[in-house]
């Protein structure tokens, strides 16, 4: 079945500055909705007072990543994006992918060696029968 | 004199920054339930809706519960001076729900296994479970599914018995809430994956295939195999390959290679044991879709 890769979503944004009015925004009219629509997430919103970093979003996964994504003059609708798109990730790093590919049965008739179609010693080969 | 100071406190100096952020990255790891932002009933309700079940929450938080830190607890309420009444814990622990958490996944897994491959023997079986139940795939798939933050044990991080217990607590207690059939598609969904990729012969460690190869011919009234090389490359070199088959009043019953031809006669037989029991790499796989009606009397009776 499929299990949300997402654990929980960490909202820490100051009260007052002007770079987290977006952040403010959103925690006021659609975190609400966010939470009900994604009950397998836990959203935490924790405004810290005072001149501290920037509004980040943190979000947390199965297994073990944690990434962050700096909000800082964003609207509210960009960061509702912004959190179903990590919503949807899976906590795999996000590096070049080899091949868009992959198969756990490689081979369903068997996987070729050199002597797959060479006949074995022990067939005999005997005297031509002639045509009756 | 006494004027306060609307101005913004001065920013910490640059020397002391750098010490602050060394001595942050060399802090030792916490558990999650001790770092900020953690509300332990949303993380429970949480976990129940990210698998999908609808559990009885108490049952889960008792599920979650462990002995090591019921005994720490008592331990540092005792250290703390409290009198006996306060040191007692009203907390059960999970190791009933443990208990009948395992018993049921064996038996539902034996069962799974016993329709899927009719052919198989008890002791195939049997192994087969025991690597499904076995501590490292337990505590594999619990990490994945954030167990190690709800569990209460004493040492951090969990250790992967402590995993495997709190993991079969909570079939336990899903056995509870919602029944034999929902606990049963549950332990289908989560377990039988981690199969996906493996060969037989790597979970159930087999001594002498070629006599267990023997008794199944003799339950079957089929003559003893014949090994014959088929194939051979290489003789007289470093890396001989020789392709040994077996025949059964002259027909081909399996063939394996191998670098001498002892070793390739036993992959012959290991060959033939999964042609036998319907375990090869070419089989179907996996039958997904809903169960039917029929099984869950048997899985209650099992169950019980």
């Amino acid at each position: 079945r499929y299990v949300r890769q997402l654990q929980r979503l960490q909202l820490l944004f100051s009260p007052t500055a002007a770079d987290a009015r977006g952040a403010r925004q959103f925690v006021e009219e659609a975190a609400q909705d966010f939470a009900r629509q994604h009950p397998d997430v836990v959203l935490y919103v924790s405004p810290r007072s005072g001149p501290g970093p920037a509004p980040v979003l943190r979000a947390e996964y199965l297994n073990g990543t944690v990434r962050d994504e700096l909000i800082a003059s964003k609207t509210s609708e960009e960061i509702v994006q912004l959190a179903t798109k990590l919503a949807n990730q899976s906590g795999l790093d996000i590096i070049r992918i080899r091949k868009p590919f992959h198969t756990d049965y490689p081979s369903v008739q068997g996987q070729w060696h050199p002597l797959t179609n060479k006949p074995s010693i022990l067939t005999v080969q005997g005297p031509r029968l002639q045509p009756q | 004199r006494t004027a306060l100071s609307t101005a913004p406190p001065p920013e910490k100096k640059r020397w002391l920054r750098a010490y602050l952020e060394l001595q942050r990255l060399q802090a030792p790891p916490q558990r999650r339930s001790e770092q900020p932002n953690w509300d332990y009933h949303a993380e429970i309700q949480a976990f129940s809706h990210r698998v999908q079940e609808n559990f009885s929450l108490d049952l889960l938080k008792t599920a979650f519960v462990n002995p090591c830190y019921i005994e720490s607890e008592e331990a540092r309420r005792r250290q703390l001076g409290l009198d006996k009444d306060a040191v007692a814990l009203q907390l059960q622990d999970n190791t009933a729900l443990a208990e009948r958490g395992l018993r049921f996944a064996r038996a539902y897994l034996a069962q799974c296994f016993e329709g899927a491959y009719p052919e198989l023997p008890a002791k195939g079986v049997e192994a087969l479970v025991s690597f499904l139940t076995s501590q490292e795939l337990v505590s594999y798939v619990a990490q994945n599914l954030s167990i190690q933050d709800l569990t209460l044990c004493r040492d951090f991080p969990a250790p992967p018995d402590v995993l495997q217990r709190t993991f079969l607590a909570v079939i336990g207690a899903l056995l509870e809430s919602s029944g034999p059939e929902r606990a049963g598609i549950f332990v289908r969904d989560f377990f039988i994956p981690q199969l996906i990729g493996k060969d037989l012969f790597e979970i159930w460690k087999v001594v002498n295939p070629m006599g267990l190869l023997l008794e199944e011919l003799t339950k079957r009234n089929i003559s003893a195999p014949e090994p014959r090389i088929t194939r051979q490359l290489g003789v007289n070199t470093v890396l001989p390959v020789y392709f040994v088959g077996l025949y059964c009043d002259k027909k081909i019953l399996a063939e394996g290679p191998g670098e001498t031809l002892l070793a390739a006669e036993e992959e012959a037989a290991r060959v033939a044991l999964r042609k036998l029991y319907g375990y090869t790499e070419n089989r179907r796989p996996w039958d997904y879709s809903k169960p039917k009606e029929g099984l869950a009397a048997e899985k209650a009776i099992s169950s019980n």
